[in-house]
């Protein structure tokens, strides 16, 4: 009976008790295992659906493929687990955001499925970002079965995070850097050992069952001054198509919302229309790994038409996926058209000068895949780092710092949030740790109403008000009405000092005539940052905090500091 | 009145029911209802440590046209100023987020399944949820609009129990009404009930408020909650006991609440009760 009970309350064994950080990186070995896991697992189910619609691509009714896919997917999440579409990223950066990292069960294998039928059928979409959010999820949830607080958790969401991209890439660094850069936004001690931990065991999970390879191996590259120098050229070449890929692919999303049909049939719209482009160039479809292969090997021979044409038509086929209801990841569209931007760069510096020896058009390939990361996302190191792991070249580290730096510079100056967070920035939703918007998200009205305020009525006379200023220690005096007890106003010593120092007026005046009737108020539910604002635009001190006509109490910016102060040490503080 | 319930409004024949239910459950026990007209089939609930995704059936969305009329006529015919809650947050566009700074929620037996599965005997998995993680008692209507005139509070010893005790205490401290407590007598004495009381120093609570304990010793557990007024707020802790004993025994909750057709107020694991 006992073993059952305490199976049944982890939080309870032994192993809690002992250093929180090593209870940390001990849960961190579970969640990297956990999401490595998942990551095999998806990339076998790709695999196998690859394997069975091989054979069918030569069929001209293969088009509607994609649409089958892409609506199915979109049915399963809709209907079946009842998840809102799209890749998931956003929503793993917004739950860490605002709750602490807390994310459904059933994120953990949804995606999964949703986007196996999205890409395994054809459609222009990654596997990256859906493992990214079952890891998360794994994360989150074995967070709460052994009820660890929201800062371990956001870190096992990290963990989860780190781990599924290590796996799916063989990138042990790229998936840390990853969790770090993109999901947590922070760099910290307490989250960096635990995720690089969690990043290790993924990797070993998906060595042991998949085999240590690099992902796309090449020759090696001899870089001159002059590629470096050339390399500008490209980070302005691929910001471009950062900038194209994350504008259609919102305006998709745009006009696919404004058509009146289910969401599996606009899904299932879109998926078409990739079918029909991948009639015509296949190299559209899926996630394109072997393209990328290809191109890097510098075996992908068409000519500079072709190659132009076709990075055109995968950003298109990328933003009909994933903006009409398909589940997918753009990581993986980031790589094939940064492939494709990096190839059609280098044919047309070939073109253009025809006497330069430049370096093999693979490494243009390689660069551009490093500058749609960084623009993409705006994390320069995810992209520096991923592309060195996955393609074993560290060979081009200058050049690729170059491209990723100047990419993201750009993609900024142009789109100040990256594709993933555009619209939790827009909604205001992006709250980093320890930031002036995080802290107040935390705090709220309720928890700093101070309700030690003596309430008045408008039919009492000054004489009796000054009698009851002496007991107080408040500048601040609600006025009540006498029968409904309804708030009717407030009185501020500053306000009515003239009267306070003329006894003429202590049996003459009553508070009503006195007191001020045009008060901003405050409700329990407005946010922190609204009330503040409020309070700087009138230039007030404190507040009054009305609900259904009666006054609850004050809030005043004293006690807003004192709060504010306190969350702000929880939030930067070292401790787990 | 700066205490708050909140009801997801249903549209139809029997959101109106349950809407009059926490009506009446507000103005006696002096909350604000706040209403929750959804507008998509789902939403989510962060709790503490949990984050409970509600999936309503389609009859929460029937006639979106006249819900908030019918909600606003309700409450203002019961004298009640209309309040209503508009999610700020939304984790996906069609997936708005329900705060949990609430002080009571009402929920019909189930809030995710179709309307047949209302009936005693059966409690949808997302209430259960809620009640597990919710920081506030969930009351559950019966399945007809039924005034309830006095208090019966289940207690039993457990951590929970006692917090629905002091629940207890509390709404007959604000609404005036009888108070009986009823213990279902297993293994244990009524002397070790009473000592019990007395340990956790309410014996004070028990005099001002308990109009009668009664101490059911009949062999069936349907033959005991016979004696439970049929017009009685029954409040009752749940989930209390380990899951073994639950799993061998089944809970005490559950058995009542297949039994019994009054509104009942649960108080989950999670839930501190002041008096």
């Amino acid at each position: 009976m006992r073993i059952f009970q305490s199976w049944r309350y982890p939080a309870n064994w032994t192993i809690f008790r002992l250093d929180d950080r090593l209870l940390l990186i001990l849960v961190a070995i579970i969640v990297g295992s956990c999401s490595g896991l998942a990551s095999v697992v998806l990339n076998r189910l790709l695999m196998v659906m690859f394997n069975w619609f091989h054979d069918l691509r030569h069929y001209w009714w293969i088009f509607v493929l994609p649409a089958i896919g892409a609506a199915l997917s979109s049915l399963f999440l809709e209907k079946v687990v009842k998840e809102g579409a799209g890749h998931g990223v956003p929503e793993v950066i917004y739950s860490v955001s605002r709750y602490g990292g807390l994310l459904r069960f059933r994120s953990s294998f949804s995606r999964l499925i949703s986007s196996a039928l999205t890409i395994g059928s054809g459609g222009s979409a990654g596997p990256e970002a859906p493992v990214v959010i079952s890891g998360a999820a794994i994360g989150s949830n074995i967070a709460k079965y052994f009820s660890l607080n929201d800062r371990q958790r956001i870190t096992l969401v990290g963990c989860g995070a780190a781990g599924a991209i290590s796996s799916i890439f063989n990138a042990p660094i790229a998936g840390m850097v990853f969790a770090i850069e993109v999901i947590i936004g922070e760099w910290k001690s307490v989250n960096i050992v635990p995720i690089a931990i969690a990043s290790v065991a993924g990797t070993e999970i998906s060595r042991i069952l998949q085999g240590n390879q690099i992902p796309f191996s090449h020759r090696l590259f001899n870089i001159s001054h002059m590629d470096i120098l050339a390399c500008v050229g490209l980070a302005v070449l691929t910001a471009a198509a950062s900038i194209l890929l994350t504008r259609l692919l919102r305006f998709m999303d745009k006009i696919s919302k404004k058509l009146p049909a289910p969401l599996w049939i606009r899904a299932a719209i879109g998926g078409c229309a990739v079918g029909l482009i991948g009639l015509f160039l296949p190299e559209v479809l899926g996630k394109g790994y072997h393209e990328v292969q290809t191109m890097i090997e510098g075996a992908f021979s068409q000519g500079l038409a072709i190659v132009g044409l076709v990075t055109i038509a995968k950003i298109v086929a990328t933003a009909l996926t994933l903006g009409w209801g398909g589940s997918g990841g753009i990581f993986a569209p980031c790589l094939v058209i940064g492939c494709l931007a990096g190839l059609t760069y280098h044919h047309c510096l070939a073109l253009l000068w025809p006497s330069v020896s430049w370096v093999n058009e693979g490494c243009f390939a390689l660069l551009g895949m490093a500058g749609l990361i960084s623009g993409m996302l705006q994390a320069p190191l995810t992209g520096i780092f991923l592309i060195v792991e996955i393609t074993g070249g560290y060979e081009v580290i200058l050049p690729l710092i170059i491209v990723s730096a100047i990419s993201t510079t750009l993609c900024h100056y142009i789109e100040p949030a990256a594709y993933y967070m555009k619209e939790l920035v827009e909604y205001g939703h992006l709250l980093r740790p320890g930031t002036d918007a995080r802290v107040l998200s935390d705090l709220n009205v309720s928890e700093l109403i101070e309700k030690d305020c003596i309430a008045v009525t408008q039919n009492m006379l000054l004489r009796d008000f000054i009698s009851i200023v002496k007991k107080s220690h408040r500048n601040y005096f609600p006025v009540e009405d006498e029968e409904t007890g309804h708030f009717m106003g407030i009185i501020h010593l500053d306000d009515i000092r003239q009267y306070l120092f003329n006894p003429v007026m202590y049996d003459t005046v009553f508070l009503g005539q006195i007191m001020n009737t045009r008060v901003e108020v405050v409700d329990p539910d407005d946010d922190l940052a609204d009330v503040i604002r409020k309070m700087d635009a009138n230039r007030l001190f404190s507040m009054p905090v009305v609900i259904n006509n009666r006054f609850i109490g004050l809030i005043s910016k004293g006690n807003l500091l004192d709060q504010y102060r306190r969350e702000l040490m929880v939030q930067t503080s070292q401790s787990v | 009145m700066n205490h708050q319930l909140l009801h997801i409004f249903r549209n139809s024949p029997l959101g109106r029911e349950t809407l009059l239910q926490s009506i009446y459950f507000s103005k006696q026990v002096k909350v604000t209802p706040v209403v929750y007209i959804p507008k998509f089939t789902k939403f989510l609930m962060y709790f503490e440590n949990d984050v409970v995704q509600i999936d309503l059936d389609d009859s929460y969305l029937m006639s979106q046209d006249t819900a908030l009329e019918h909600a606003t006529e309700l409450l203002e015919q019961a004298g009640v100023e209309p309040r209503f809650f508009d999610p700020k947050h939304y984790t996906a566009s069609t997936l708005p987020d329900i705060h949990t700074n609430f002080d009571y929620m009402s929920c019909p037996r189930s809030i995710s399944d179709l309307s047949s599965k209302i009936g005693l005997g059966y409690i949808g998995p997302r209430v259960r949820r809620i009640v597990k993680s919710a920081q506030f008692p969930v009351l559950i209507t019966s399945p007809v609009y039924k005034k309830w005139e006095s208090i019966a509070v289940f207690f039993g010893g457990s951590v929970n129990a006692f917090n629905a005790l002091k629940l207890g205490f509390r709404i007959c401290r604000i609404s005036g009404m009888l108070l009986d407590v009823f213990t279902l007598v297993e293994n244990k004495s009524q002397e070790s009930y009473e000592k019990l009381i007395t340990d956790e120093d309410l014996e004070k609570e028990m005099s001002r408020y308990v109009n009668k304990w009664h101490f059911l010793k009949n062999r069936t557990l349907g033959e005991n909650l016979y004696d439970v007024p049929h017009n009685a707020l029954v409040v009752l802790g749940a989930y209390g006991h380990h899951l073994l004993k639950t799993f061998v025994f089944g809970s005490k909750m559950e058995k009542i609440q297949s039994t019994i057709s009054n509104n009942l107020l649960i108080v989950g694991p999670n839930y501190t009760a002041v008096i």
